[in-house]
């Protein structure tokens, strides 16, 4: 199996102030990576070293067997989708031209390819199509958020980027839309990293779970062997209500 | 009933005015669009480098000049008229499109623009697809107040001789016609309210959290074409505009000063030089400031003459010293030539200078013809002026001094009750302008300054050589109206623009018309 993204001896300090202390991973071609960390641990910072809106002090990040400080950023975005916490649809765009943000940005001049897109990706999130033309001040929490999960997929990346996406909304929605990221996952077989505060949704999710504190790597393995065998303390302190 | 005088007079003058208001709009416009423009990019620029930070200083800075003394500042550069008016306009709406424009930008979510950035947006892209349709609202709000100040200040240019409805507002205040104030006043607070709607229905618009957007977004009515389009018509019919009322070959260009008297020579020079050649005449009435900012004009060659009093030749042009009298009048006419290339041509036979009156029942008593006769009996008098005229070096102290006058009393008058306090007997003595529409009154009479205290002011116009070179015909043309104006004659006029409200075209028409000029 080959790798998607790897990290190699990555620090980061900002203001003088360490936040990733000789970080090293590797995540594999397809795999469904759950990061879970307390508050400020700094699983965003390294989301974002991802697709280079954050640059390590030193150390490499390789995507796709690239180093991303030597490649054109703009093109390496392109092909990584990209979800954040909250609601960051553009309010000033209707649903159907937040989904086609990307593919727009990547064949300007066909707009037919671009609404195919779209609606694949509207079934795909199990978004009704006649919501099409609503402007996103006119949607419901989940549904902005599949739209969210639409808008990143839309460009077919092969590694999606997602920073507590399901964190805003109620607990049934939230199944719903665990099970519809699992199920695309199944489907697309993409490189998905996905960072949560919900010890449940990372074990329930991920085929590999990432265990951060203090910007270091407290464990990393398969659900199962988290569960049975945590390697610190403060693995043990986060799953301990399970 | 004022309300229902300016309605009337609008509709006696509606041509005047349909043209006024076509003129406000269009110095509005060009100023609205290019402030548009120029205001965004400066917005942008500010906002994307903040190390620009200092182009909103200097703009904020250059907001706090006041407009006068702006449009004074450019006349030297763009000279008397649209252009100077439209420039300041320009840097004025400037203030609030930048601010609007930066405040718009770097208020925008931070977060939506990680999104944006974080899915592979370049800097531009982020600028075209996110930052300024998100700060569009906002922008739009800058650009309906700026449009409204614009329109506003619009009613200042004609301080400075460009047109729109200023020219009526400035032409009301100086003939002391305050129903053509008013109604240019109504006019331009009319455009400006309903410019204002018009925008607030536009601005609605651009919000994206309501349902017109989605309107607009269906008929895809917002993109890139329409919005270049519609702003290249605008162009387009700004441009034409522009080619279509160039002057020509054949156009004289007539300036005159901010006084009744001279609004009616400009009219009888209009029409007389009309009549009698093939020339054109582009009349600029009432400029701003008078002979300050219209010699720099006449230098430049934006105006080829306009009529001025000999006195203020010589001290406010020539800057010479001492007091002016006609044996003076060669000096002068060699000194405008060899400094300016200018002749004085045609003096119309008027001096319009300060002077001393009292009532005819006062004159016939005392047999009082000069200022020396006045000397003699002013103990037993009463004198009334103006705070002003008490004040001046030139003033009531010197003339006492040169004629020995030792009046009763003296009374602090307002101009505007001077006439109607001689009329009652509270004051036998006043001073004067010796045009004064109100001397127009058999039972006032002016008396005679023996010992020349008053510099002489006679009125002649000012040409530039070159321009009679040009267009010999002129010459005599201006000559026809050599001594045809007595001084009882023009406050006659000047009475009748004041007092009856006619216009001055009329007033001169039908002076023309009585010398059998025309
Ligand atoms: N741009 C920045 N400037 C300064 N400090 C930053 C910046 N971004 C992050 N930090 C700091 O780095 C640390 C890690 O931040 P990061 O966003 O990665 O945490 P996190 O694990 O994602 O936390 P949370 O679960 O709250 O989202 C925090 O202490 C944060 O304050
Ligand atoms: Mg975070």
């Amino acid at each position: 199996m080959s790798v998607a993204i790897e990290f190699k001896n990555i620090n980061k300090s900002f203001d003088e102030k360490k936040v990733i202390n000789n970080f090293n991973l590797e995540i594999d071609k397809g795999d469904f990576i759950t990061i879970i960390g307390s508050s400020g641990s700094g699983k965003t910072t390294i989301l974002k070293m991802i697709n280079a809106l954050i640059k390590p002090d030193n150390g490499q990040v390789i995507v796709n067997g690239e180093d991303v400080s030597k490649i054109d950023v703009v093109d390496l975005r392109r092909n990584i989708g990209y979800a954040i916490q909250g609601n960051v649809l553009f309010p000033h765009l209707s649903v159907k031209d937040n989904i086609a943000y990307v593919p727009k940005l990547l064949n300007k001049n066909n707009s037919e390819k671009s609404e195919e897109a779209v609606k694949k990706w509207m079934k795909i999130v199990n978004l009704e199509e006649e919501l099409l033309e609503r402007m996103p001040y006119e949607l419901s929490g989940g549904q902005s958020q599949r739209v969210g999960i639409a808008r990143s997929l839309a460009a077919s990346p092969d590694i999606l980027l997602m920073d507590e996406p399901f964190g805003a909304v109620d607990a049934i929605t939230r199944l719903k839309l665990q099970e519809e990221i699992k199920r695309i996952h199944n489907e697309t077989k993409i490189t998905i990293v996905f960072i949560t505060h919900d010890i449940n949704e990372a074990l329930i999710l991920g085929d590999k779970v990432l265990i951060i504190n203090e910007g270091q790597i407290e464990q990393y393995g398969p659900p199962l062997e988290i569960k049975n065998n945590p390697s610190t303390d403060y693995v043990k302190r986060i799953i301990g209500n399970v | 009933m004022l309300i229902g005088d300016v309605f009337s007079l609008m509709s006696e003058q509606k041509d005047f005015f349909i043209n006024l208001t076509l003129e406000h709009l269009q110095i509005s416009l060009i100023a609205i669009v290019f402030a548009i423009i120029v205001g965004l990019i400066l917005g942008i620029i500010v906002s994307e480098y903040q190390r620009n930070k200092w182009i909103l200083s200097i703009i904020n800075f250059v907001y706090t000049i006041p407009s006068i003394a702006l449009f004074g500042f450019l006349i030297p550069f763009t000279g008397i008229g649209d252009i100077s008016a439209i420039i300041a306009l320009i840097v004025y709406a400037l203030l609030p499109m930048v601010r609007g424009t930066h405040s718009g930008i770097v208020n925008i979510d931070k977060n939506i623009i990680e999104a944006a950035k974080g899915m592979g947006s370049t800097k531009f892209q982020i600028l075209y697809k996110i930052k300024l349709p998100l700060a569009l609202p906002h922008i739009m709000s800058s650009i309906r107040t700026m449009v409204v100040m614009t329109i506003a200040l619009t009613g200042i240019a004609a301080f400075i001789g460009a047109g729109g409805l200023g020219v009526a507002i400035y032409r009301g205040i100086t003939t002391n016609n305050i129903v053509m104030t008013l109604a240019g006043s109504i006019l331009i607070a009319a455009l400006a309210i309903i410019v204002d709607f018009l925008l607030s229905q536009i601005e609605k618009l651009t919000k994206y959290d309501e349902p017109h957007r989605r309107f607009l977004h269906k008929y895809n009515l917002i993109n890139k074409k329409t919005v270049i389009g519609v702003l290249l018509i605008i162009i387009c019919i700004l441009a034409a505009n522009q080619f279509l009322t160039t002057s020509e070959e054949n156009t004289i260009n007539i300036a005159t000063k901010p006084m009744t008297e001279q609004y009616i020579i400009g009219a009888m020079l209009e029409e007389l030089i009309e009549s009698e050649s093939d020339l054109n005449v582009d009349l600029t009435t009432g400029v701003g400031g008078g002979t300050s900012n219209i010699q720099p004009g006449m230098l430049k060659g934006d105006f080829d003459l306009y009529p001025e009093y000999t006195g203020t030749g010589w001290m406010e042009v020539l800057k010479e010293d001492g007091i002016y009298n006609e044996s003076l009048f060669n000096d002068l006419q060699s000194k405008y030539n060899d400094e300016y290339d200018f002749s004085w041509v045609g003096m119309y036979g008027f001096d319009d200078t300060y002077g001393i009156a009292v009532t005819k029942e006062v004159a016939d008593k005392y047999n009082l013809s000069t200022y020396s006769d006045l000397a003699s009996v002013s103990n037993e008098l009463k004198f009334g002026a103006e705070y002003d005229f008490y004040e001046r070096e030139d003033g009531y102290d010197a003339l006492c001094e040169e004629y020995g006058f030792n009046f009763k009393s003296t009374t602090d008058l307002d101009i505007g009750l001077k006439y109607n306090a001689i009329k009652e007997n509270k004051i036998d003595v006043m001073n004067v302008f010796t045009t004064d529409g109100q001397l127009n009154d058999p039972n006032i009479v002016v008396l005679k300054d023996d010992k020349e205290f008053y510099p002489s002011y006679l009125c002649a116009n000012v040409v530039r050589n070159e321009v009679l070179e040009e267009h010999p015909e002129l010459k005599n043309i201006l000559l026809k109206l050599e001594g045809a104006i007595s001084a009882e004659d023009m406050s006659r006029m000047n009475y009748e623009v004041e007092i009856e409200k006619k216009e001055p075209k009329d007033v001169a028409h039908e002076f023309l018309v009585l010398k059998g000029l025309v």
